[in-house]
């Protein structure tokens, strides 16, 4: 029996507007009736679909930003309905009203059973991702694998049938599963598996996992950016990454979840690049970096988080740069890695970088080998100069024969750093000492870097000049605390940022990263792991660590501030012109460097 | 013969209020939030419960402060005069009474589903009346109704907010426009039950968290 009240609101709300009077009774009847008053939180966790009667609701994400206002003739529910997700969102009541819960059940049977209102909730669904990019916009930048990914691991072993794994997805409702074997992962088995390698060459339901599975698939650290995730996918091709924490896999992120917690990242301007198939239009899309910076100062993304995104920028277009030079070029010759130094591999890029980098391969550069890889150098750094990374001044380009090696090479260049240092040679060399792979063989910079690491962690005379080189400049910080400032070439005087500050503790991180053998080359990352190898005080860590945070916000605010004066980007700060407080801090952490240096002096200086 | 028929049938039927009566409300100490509710309402021939007759009854359970919309009932009473007692008992369908429910099917639908719910009513006093009229009518006993008035409270609240209350100020729709709640009260039983539900709920989220179902009792006297 129903309450007309009830049926005659359905029957004047979109989309059960369309539904004939027996339906809408049926309908109503699978309802509860709530009374919220103002300042309640709506308990959204259990599945059903709230309807809005009367009364006004705020709905705020997980940051606390307000996503939009809810009333009368309003849902919400269905998202987690429809996904089986559950949002972090909070549903606050504003104005009194009354809301109608549907069960779960009834709002599934009505879906199947009138394909409008399916199409009707769908829509809702994709809408409310798009409607809320504008309010969301600081979150998406900075969001992780672990804000998004499910704590839900859906495995199975390789030796199981493809049938057990049709029936685990299907039980599941999932698209894709983890292969384990002894709680290591050894593959991964999608939906699509199953029809193209199973289904498509008639393979029995009884066959194993293990035969149709990808072995060792591409994955993720579980504390990675989305982005970078976004990036993976999109350079291989791929829409399923496992994720792993310290080694061991917790879940399953998909090329969906992504879509869904961020319908229009700017950072598919990666995606962009991937699809572009010129030099171009790769141009084109660089052009866009700048206004994507400005975007993310004014979102007031931490300038760690925006290096980060600059640097994976630039990863991408050395990738496609790499990849139409092929194009070009043909096949290449051999095994190579393209390999980064500097900034770009401590992936903490700012707006001025220039090109650092080389080329690793397998074989001798000689003959067409050499030629080759030549030509593909000038291809890959004139087309980043095309696209605003400018030409390295020093010559540290792959475009230099000197810098295209073999890993004999490579290893033979960095052994005679490494056993006979000279402090000049070193201060040059230092760059090299950070290095990441951009594009090709992964195994093939693992190598190398092996092979650095093991030289590096055993020689205490190249520790002891490397400290010394990094020891060679100090923090423009007075016997008495105040600034000592300097003047650059238009008598400007101020503090340089980066040479009296950010690169003073990228050094002597660095210094304690190689003598630790640690893998690591971001420097927020190289203290992390060294606090967690306790090689340092894990307070000086994070006194360096945030010494180093607040000097990159201060470069990165004034990258920024020149960009809208229309200047050319200078690291060179008036301490005038920051805030009291801003002055004290920067005071703050020259001491920090002060202390770290000292510590550094007394760790690898002492026994000379 | 006929009088052991007639004890049989007395058992059977009282029985109906005694297993009502034994089941426990919940006490008084319990929290507005736990205790279940039915709200009811009656359409009437007048006011007089001795001479007047319950025309139709509408009712909306409330559990956890929801209004189950499952279990909403609305019947029309086929015929004032209890009738049906054999009906009840020997399961016999009286052909004539097409229009309706008999009121003692109804009443052991209510006595027997709702034991142990706290009945609601607007200005339940009229209704209450009714009720033991109908149950002493139907069953030969009445059991004891424990009824919160969501009039009463109205009333109390206004007084406690130091408000001037005009005679029909506590009427269910000038009590709906008051809490900001759609107004459908129009004397259907079961319209009015749901108004008067939406009207308590409204009432026990302004008493606050901390609320019992003896307040409410305190409330509806």
């Amino acid at each position: 029996m129903e309450v007309a009240d009830v049926t005659k609101f359905l029957a004047e709300t979109t989309p059960f507007d369309q539904l004939d009077a027996p339906a809408l009774g049926h309908l109503s009847s699978h309802i509860k009736v709530y009374y919220h008053q103002a300042q309640d939180h709506v308990s959204i966790s259990s599945e059903r679909l709230l309807i809005v009667r009367t009364g006004i609701f705020s709905l705020y994400s997980d940051q606390q930003h307000l996503l939009t206002k809810l009333q009368s003739g309003d849902f919400y529910g269905y998202q987690q309905l429809l996904t089986g997700l559950t949002d972090n969102d909070t549903l606050v009541c504003d104005e009194d009203g009354l809301v109608y819960w549907l069960d779960a059940a009834a709002f599934h049977q009505c879906r199947y059973q009138y394909k409008n209102i399916d199409i009707f909730f769908q829509r809702l669904f994709s809408r409310r991702l798009h409607q809320y990019r504008e309010q969301q916009q600081s979150s998406r930048f900075t969001l992780k694998i672990s804000d998004i990914v499910q704590q839900r691991k859906i495995a199975i072993r390789p030796e199981q049938s493809v049938q057990a794994a049709a029936k685990l997805m299907s039980d599941s409702r999932v698209s894709s599963l983890l292969v384990e074997e002894h709680d290591k992962l050894v593959g991964i088995v999608t939906d699509r598996d199953l029809r193209n390698r199973v289904l498509a060459l008639g393979l029995p339901a009884s066959t194993q996992v293990s035969q149709v599975m990808t072995r060792q698939p591409q994955h993720i650290d579980r504390h990675a950016y989305l982005y970078e995730a976004v990036q993976k996918m999109s350079q291989h091709n791929i829409h399923h990454l496992p994720v792993l924490e310290q080694g061991v896999c917790c879940g399953m992120l998909t090329a969906t979840d992504i879509i869904r917690s961020q319908q229009d990242h700017p950072v598919y301007l990666i995606g962009e690049i991937h699809r572009q198939t010129s030099v171009d239009g790769l141009e084109r899309c660089s052009q866009q970096i700048s206004s994507l910076a400005i975007t993310l100062s004014k979102q007031q993304v931490p300038a760690y988080e925006a290096g980060h995104i600059i640097t994976t920028v630039t990863d991408a277009l050395t990738q496609r740069l790499i990849y139409l030079a092929q194009q070009q070029l043909g096949e290449p010759p051999c095994v190579f890695s393209w390999l980064a130094f500097g900034s770009q591999a401590r992936m903490d890029q700012s707006l001025n970088a220039d090109q650092d980098n080389a080329l690793l391969l397998e074989k001798e550069p000689v003959g067409e080998i050499g030629d080759y890889f030549s030509a593909l150098a000038e291809f890959v750094c004139h087309g980043l100069a095309q696209c605003g990374i400018t030409l390295c001044p020093g010559n540290i380009m792959a475009t230099n024969s000197e810098l295209r090696l073999s890993l004999k090479g490579w290893s033979g260049r960095f052994a005679r750093w490494i056993a006979t240092p000279t402090p000049d040679a070193l201060l040059k060399a230092s760059i090299f000492f950070d290095l990441r792979v951009i594009d090709g063989s992964k195994g093939l910079f693992n190598a190398l870097q092996q092979d650095i690491l093991q030289r590096t962690a055993q020689a205490p005379l190249f520790l002891y000049h490397l400290a010394q080189a990094a020891l060679q400049r100090t923090a423009p910080l007075g016997f008495f605390k105040n600034f000592i400032l300097e003047q650059d070439g238009k008598h400007k005087k101020g503090l340089d940022l980066k040479k009296r500050g950010i690169s003073l503790i990228t050094d002597l991180v660095r210094v304690y990263a190689l003598s630790a053998g640690i893998y690591e080359v971001n420097t927020r990352r190289r203290l992390h792991q060294l606090a967690i190898q306790a090689e340092m005080d894990s307070k000086d860590c994070q006194n360096l660590n945030d010494a180093f945070d607040l000097l990159a916000q201060l470069r990165w605010e004034k990258h920024q501030h020149d960009l809208q004066q229309g200047h050319d980007v200078t690291n060179l700060l008036d301490p005038m012109e920051i805030s009291g407080l801003a002055r004290h801090q920067l005071k703050d952490s020259f001491a920090v460097i002060n202390d770290a240096q000292a510590s550094l002096k007394h760790r690898f200086c002492r026994d000379m | 013969m006929m009088l052991s028929w007639l004890w049989r049938k007395n058992t059977a039927l009282s029985a109906v209020v005694d297993n009502f009566s034994k089941t426990a409300l919940p006490n008084a100490a319990t929290a507005v939030q736990q205790a279940p509710f039915l709200v009811l309402d009656f359409e009437l021939t007048g006011l007089n419960p001795k001479k007047d007759h319950i025309v139709s009854m509408g009712w909306v359970p409330v559990r956890q402060q929801e209004i189950v919309l499952s279990e909403a009932r609305h019947y029309l009473i086929s015929s004032p005069v209890s009738v049906g007692q054999s009906a009840v008992y020997h399961g016999l369908h009286d052909h004539q009474l097409k229009q309706g429910q008999d009121l003692a099917v109804v009443l052991t639908e209510l006595l027997t589903q709702y034991a142990g719910y706290v009945f609601v009513a607007h200005h339940s006093g009229l209704d209450e009346q009714f009720l033991r009229v109908a149950c002493q009518r139907c069953f030969g006993k009445t059991p004891r109704f424990k009824f919160i008035d969501t009039m009463k409270m109205e009333w109390q609240r206004l007084l406690r907010q130091g408000k001037v209350v005009k005679h029909d100020a506590l009427k269910l729709p000038n009590c709906l426009k008051r809490h900001g709640l759609p107004d459908m009260a129009n004397h259907h039983a079961l319209e009015d039950a749901y108004s008067s539900a939406l009207l308590l709920l409204s009432q026990l989220k302004l008493g606050g968290n901390n609320m019992t179902l003896g307040d409410l009792y305190l409330l509806s006297r």
